[in-house]
């Protein structure tokens, strides 16, 4: 506790105390006002105690009633209860009794009926016969006088039954055998009644099953016949597949309202499961044919071999594109296929030449899509069959469905066919982008891309489109993966590759004299004219390849939003789950990564081009500046004023050199050329101004010399640049000072000027003015 | 809210059975579903993590195990920033074909690929490759370890987690991307070649 040790906390505490007081005064006051409520209140229920007595009294007596009517309720139900169960005993003794005479009757009918050949009549007594409840009949029967012939009529009903189901089955594969579809179907619906519905469904399956064999076989035959030269030829088995998949779903669609309509619904999956091991042998058979006729193992090894570098006599040229592929791709961005190109040596196993395949991996595709096509079919109608059943019998359905559809061969082949069809698509965009990189043209004397542009993407779109019509998303994004693959490693390396020989090959060592000498000798066309069009043309390829990269930014945009389109298409929006969605986008976003690295390349080609054909010439045309005089007199400053000779001069040669580029190149390239001059010229301008002493008019004149280059170089492009300016637009600034103190002003002043020099630099800067003291200088405060 | 500041693509591989979606499930829903068919194709699967205060986003891609689904799987591989290798610690023969898959690894997938095997199924009685070998194994071809039982929970929990620390340290330090992506570089940066799918077209 505080001590009380000063006046001040005495009368502190006094007021407290005081207040307190008074507030304790107020609160007894409140409590003593609200004692004549409470007495009131208290009176009140004093004179409500005699009242609660009788209210318990009452309740009593109450409860007392309550009890009674309910024994009473109790006693009268249990009549109702017992009332009830006889009378449920009673209905089933008629029930029984009704059975009883129906069993005679039906043990007559069917005697009749079999003899007269009536089977549906027979099985209709049967049905009747099945559905009585034959324990407690035999029961009831034991106890009668009249027991044994009930005895006998369960006998003849039984052996009836079993001579039905054998005389129903005799027919009904007599009929299946003859293909009278009427009978079969007579027969079919005589099943159910016998209690065999599980007997019917099998041999009506076997029935359809025996129908789609012998439908198989001429479709088969009938495109074998096919000739060569047919246009169907090159699709000749995913044609067969489709004839049979059609065959059976025409089946189904005309055999399901019988099983429904006489079975019920839910049995589809049964007839299905049946069908669809007859669908296997006979895909398996088509499949076959397709494997041994389009020799798809041989070229699988081919390119398997190939793309794992386990052949080492095959074709060097060709194989080396997969092999270098894997290398680099362990080895990021080297280059690979060095020398790839070279040596192709033929060996008695060649690898396939990719437009071979071309026909080979469409018929894949399409063979594939049939499937997934028909899985399709068959899941919707089996789910459709379900949807009348509760939901557990749906459940387990489905499941079951998922299981056949799933463990199917023609599953399992067309997943393998699959493996194949990516592994050859693989191969075949690599081996077609190596291809194009072989046959590299400039497309024409206007075109600022060379021709692999636009055949890269041409192939990847093709290809991935092709595996999309497969009907397979995960197909589909294996392909993109790959492509994603081929542009990141093949096409990128094969532009830097390019890229890396240089703007102009030999040029580096070329001093500007030379370039001079080069360039009046060309305007005299004395050069020697091979050598001039082999470096031109390398000088234009080395464009074009710049150029590329840049265009195949856009190119990849373009690509993707169309792919996108074409794969919801031909896989169908419908048919997409989420995860589908989810798993195409992360994929196509793979060519982020790729558009990273063009980038890299396409920045890479211009660092190349500025070392060649930047650096070495504006060198010379900068140094000039340190031959002027730049302590002018008003007289020699009115002059220099009306022509800028130097700055001129400059813009001059700029714009020379940028206008013999412009057409050349990509706008965006253009503009990072300009970007690049811009930095280029403006350190060089530091570096000879930093060479150079000025007086007030000098600065004056630099300072306007600085403000037309910077204009020009703005104007010169559509890229903001002025921040790469800004540097040498201050130290203008700086030298165009009237006289020293003015610097304060200015480096102090709140006007936004964001200073790109430092204090020391500005110091420097100012010492090159001739009229300005370095003791002044020194003083100021920056 | 699709806002993260790494995504990384992980990838698992190896024979078929050896309870890759098993792991997958466990990590990502928290479920042991038994009797699960075997996978087909691939399955892709997302879970963000909070590491540091910074939300990592694991992209899982499930691959199938068996042979037919090769050219599939191989697509996948160079992309990836981690690769998991699950071997079967009660089969034998599942162990055995690592030697196979990592021919594979070597030959698509980047060599900056976070390689993790995995001993999984640590519940099962019947081992038959012992730690020490499983971890030999990995210690000779440059490979992180762990044993793991998707059925008991044991270790997929650290599994990813410490494959996501390992990304975010190496996207940190000295794998900081290279290039900038088009939309969301600002965002989210990943490692790999090029600093790989951080954009996003749509």
């Amino acid at each position: 506790m505080d001590c009380i040790d000063s006046r001040e906390k005495i009368d502190e505490l006094y007021k407290k105390l005081t207040q307190q007081e008074e507030e304790n005064d107020k609160y007894l006051e409140s409590i003593m006002a609200r004692q004549v409520n409470l007495e009131a209140k208290l009176n009140n229920i004093t004179k409500a105690l005699p009242n609660l007595q009788i209210l318990h009294n009452d309740a009593v007596k109450l409860a007392d009633m309550i009890s009674h009517t309910s024994t009473l309720a109790e006693s009268v139900s249990a009549k109702v209860r017992q009332l009830d169960i006889s009378r449920s005993r009673v209905s089933e003794c008629q029930q029984r009794v009704q059975d009883l005479q129906d069993l005679k009757l039906c043990k007559e009918g069917v005697k009749t009926a079999l003899e007269n050949e009536e089977y549906e009549k027979a099985a209709g007594h049967i049905h009747r016969f099945l559905a009585m409840d034959q324990a407690a009949l035999k029961k009831t029967a034991s106890h009668m006088s009249q027991g044994r012939s009930v005895e006998d009529c369960f006998t003849q009903l039984d052996s009836a039954t079993k001579e039905l189901r054998l005389i129903v089955a005799k027919n009904f594969e007599q009929a299946a055998a003859k293909d009278n579809a009427a009978d079969v179907e007579r027969f079919f619906k005589i099943f159910p009644l016998l209690g065999d519905k599980a007997e019917g469904l099998k041999r009506f399956s076997t029935y359809l099953a025996g129908k789609l064999t012998v439908m198989a076989q001429k479709t088969l035959k009938t495109c074998l016949d096919t000739p060569i030269h047919d246009k169907r030829a090159p699709v000749v088995y995913a044609d067969a597949l489709t004839l049979l998949f059609e065959g059976i779903a025409r089946v189904l669609e005309a055999h399901q309202p019988i099983v429904e309509t006489f079975y019920g619904p839910g049995n589809l999956l049964d007839v299905i499961e049946r069908l669809q091991q007859e669908c296997d042998k006979e895909s398996r058979k088509i499949l076959t044919e397709l494997i041994q006729r389009r020799n798809l193992d041989h070229i699988v090894r081919q390119v398997d071999d190939a793309s794992r570098g386990g052949a080492p006599m095959h074709t060097v040229a060709s194989s080396a594109s997969l092999v270098s592929m894997a290398a680099s791709a362990s080895g990021g961005q080297t280059h690979r296929r060095a020398g790839s190109t070279g040596g192709s040596v033929e060996s008695d196993r060649k690898v396939p030449d990719p437009r071979d395949l071309d026909p080979l991996l469409n018929e894949l595709s399409i063979a594939h899509s049939r499937a997934e096509l028909y899985m399709r079919f068959l899941r919707r109608r089996i789910t459709t069959d379900f949807e009348s059943g509760d939901e557990e019998q749906r459940e387990a359905g489905l499941k079951q469905m998922e299981l056949v559809l799933q463990r199917s061969d023609l599953c399992r082949l067309m997943q393998e066919l699959l493996g194949h069809y990516l592994l050859l698509e693989r191969y075949y965009m690599s081996e077609s982008v190596r291809k194009a990189m072989t046959l590299d043209t400039l497309d024409g004397e206007d075109s600022q891309t060379s021709s692999v542009l636009d055949d890269v993407f041409y192939i990847l779109r093709m290809s991935i489109r092709r595996s999309s019509q497969s009907g397979s998303m995960d197909g589909t994004c294996a392909v993109i993966n790959d492509a994603c693959t081929l542009l990141e490693i093949d096409f990128c390396s094969y532009l830097h590759r390019q890229l890396k020989k240089g703007y102009s090959s030999g040029y580096l060592d070329l001093t500007a004299q030379a370039y001079n000498m080069w360039q009046s000798s060309l305007q005299q066309g004395r050069l020697n004219t091979s050598t001039q069009s082999d470096s031109d043309s390398a000088r234009v390829m080395f464009l074009a390849h710049l150029n590329n990269a840049d265009a195949s930014l856009e190119f990849i945009k373009v690509m993707i939003r169309g792919l996108e389109e074409d794969i919801v298409t031909s896989i169908g929006a419908k048919n997409l789950t989420a995860n589908d969605q989810a798993k195409l986008s992360s994929c196509l976003s793979g060519f982020g990564s790729v558009t990273a690295s063009l980038r890299h390349v396409a920045e890479y080609g211009l660092q190349q081009l500025i070392a060649s054909a930047v650096k070495p010439r504006t060198g010379p045309w900068v140094d000039a500046f340190m031959q002027a005089n730049h302590q002018l007199t008003e007289e020699e400053f009115a002059s220099y004023e009306a022509d800028e000779p130097f700055v001129q001069n400059l813009i001059h040669n700029l714009e020379g050199l940028l206008s013999s580029f412009k057409a050349k190149l990509t706008f965006a390239n253009y503009d990072a050329l300009v970007g690049h001059v811009a930095s280029e010229i403006t350190t060089q301008m530091e570096k000879v101004i930093m060479k150079s002493c000025f007086n007030r008019l000098g600065g004056l004149a630099l300072d306007k010399e600085v403000r037309a280059l910077a204009g020009y170089l703005t104007a010169a492009t559509t890229l903001s640049i002025r921040d790469k300016l800004a540097r040498l637009t201050q130290i203008a600034t700086v030298l165009n000072l009237e006289k020293p103190s003015e610097m304060s002003d200015y480096w102090g002043s709140s006007a936004g000027h964001l200073w790109r020099l430092t204090a020391s630099e500005v110091r420097q800067i100012m010492l090159l003015r001739v009229d300005f003291k370095a003791e002044e200088i020194k003083k100021l405060k920056l | 809210m699709d806002d993260y500041k790494f995504l990384f693509k992980v990838v698992l591989v190896g024979n078929a059975g050896v309870g890759k979606t098993c792991l997958v499930r466990r990590f990502t829903q928290g479920l042991f579903p038994p009797g699960q068919g075997a996978t087909i194709g691939v399955d892709f699967m997302i879970k963000t993590v909070e590491l540091e205060n910074e939300k990592v986003k694991l992209q899982i891609w499930d691959t199938a195990g068996q042979e037919r689904f090769r050219s599939i799987t191989q697509s996948y591989y160079r992309s990836a920033h981690a690769l998991i290798l699950v071997y079967d610690i009660s089969s034998q023969p599942t162990f055995d074909c690592l030697q196979d898959w990592l021919r594979e690894i070597e030959e698509y997938a980047s060599n900056k690929v976070l390689r993790v095997l995995v001993g999984n199924k640590t519940d099962r009685e019947d081992r038959e490759i012992p730690t020490s070998v499983g971890e030999d194994f990995a210690n000779r071809h440059n490979m992180y370890f762990v044993e793991t039982s998707a059925k008991e929970a044991e270790n997929v929990e650290r599994l990813f987690m410490v494959i996501a620390s390992e990304l975010m340290e190496q996207a940190r330090s000295k794998e900081l991307p290279r290039y900038e992506t088009p939309a969301l570089s600002s965002r989210s940066t990943s490692v790999g070649d090029g600093g790989c799918c951080g954009g996003r077209f749509s």
